[in-house]
């Protein structure tokens, strides 16, 4: 087995894991830092792609600012809605009432799944990838100031309006007592 | 990490076929789809939407390395994606701070105020 291969399986069951222990740990702290580090293997996985751009802007926006903004939210908000531990296992709280819907939540994701594989299955999908030119990153900037230069200010003015919206979102409400 | 135009087969990913990075994208996608429908906090609900997000963006990475018909045009794609996904983080969770402000929880099974 190759070094490559290695080094995908590591990835692959590093962000699966994280994932599935994001979707499952009782305790919403426990979630934050599996979240950041399923988004630490995907930027694995963007550098074995050899999107190195895309990596480091993983790393800096995911892990560092996504990161920051949910754990602040986690903070911020009432500590008493962590959702208590209730056994342990997918079996016990799909016996408990609270989670009395979950089968129907695993059905959704099941039928999603098959339909991926069914669209995944075609065969002649290429074994190897192409080799990325010496200079993506400058590609990169090219295409977003280039060819995509109205999308991407249309992307920033969303930025835009979505710090000013969360900034009077979150407010305290009679602010100008002081 | 690449090998400069000397070595054009220096890839990083050689040897792993395309439809492995599509098998961890889609079982990326459908945990980050069980977390949002299986959580009743809005914060878990938001986390799965960003794995959800994430597991798009493996796809178009991989895609645009494996088939590239214009260059790295898709990772330009997947940047637009990390915009959004951004500013959905933020006023989403600007929302949920400020539905626990006012309503003492963000349970989404509470938030039935407009509810017919």
């Amino acid at each position: 087995m190759n070094w490559p291969m290695v080094a995908f399986l590591f990835l692959a069951a590093m962000v699966l894991v994280s994932a599935w222990r994001v979707a499952t740990t009782p305790s919403i702290t426990h979630a934050t830092l599996f979240l950041a580090t399923t988004f630490a293997g995907v930027a694995g996985l963007f550098f074995l792609l050899q999107a190195d751009f895309l990596a480091a802007v993983q790393l800096l926006i995911y892990a560092g600012a996504v990161m920051a903004v949910v754990i602040f939210a986690v903070m911020l908000s009432d500590m008493r809605d962590i959702e208590p531990v209730r056994g342990r296992g997918l079996a016990a709280q799909v016996a408990s009432s609270q989670f009395g819907w979950l089968p129907l939540a695993g059905a959704t994701v099941l039928f999603v799944l098959f339909m991926l594989v069914y669209v995944h299955a075609a065969p002649g999908w290429p074994k190897t990838p192409v080799a990325a030119a010496p200079d993506s990153t400058s590609y990169i900037a090219g295409a977003l100031f280039g060819s995509y230069a109205l999308p991407f200010e249309v992307a920033s003015v969303l930025l835009l309006a979505a710090m000013i919206g969360a900034i009077i979102l979150t407010r305290q409400e009679g602010g100008r007592r002081s | 990490m690449s090998g400069g135009a000397a070595a054009p087969a220096a890839v990083a990913a050689a040897g792993v076929p395309l439809v492995d990075f599509l098998a961890v994208a889609a079982a990326l996608f459908c945990i980050g789809l069980f977390t949002a429908l299986r959580r009743s906090n809005a914060i878990m609900i938001l986390m799965g939407i960003e794995l959800m997000l994430n597991a798009v963006n493996v796809n178009l990475v991989a895609f645009s390395r494996y088939l590239p018909q214009n260059g790295d045009r898709g990772q330009a794609f997947a940047a637009f994606v990390l915009a959004v996904a951004a500013a959905e983080a933020a006023v989403g969770l600007a929302l949920a701070i400020i539905v626990s402000r006012r309503r003492g929880g963000i349970d989404v099974e509470g938030i039935d105020l407009m509810k017919g």
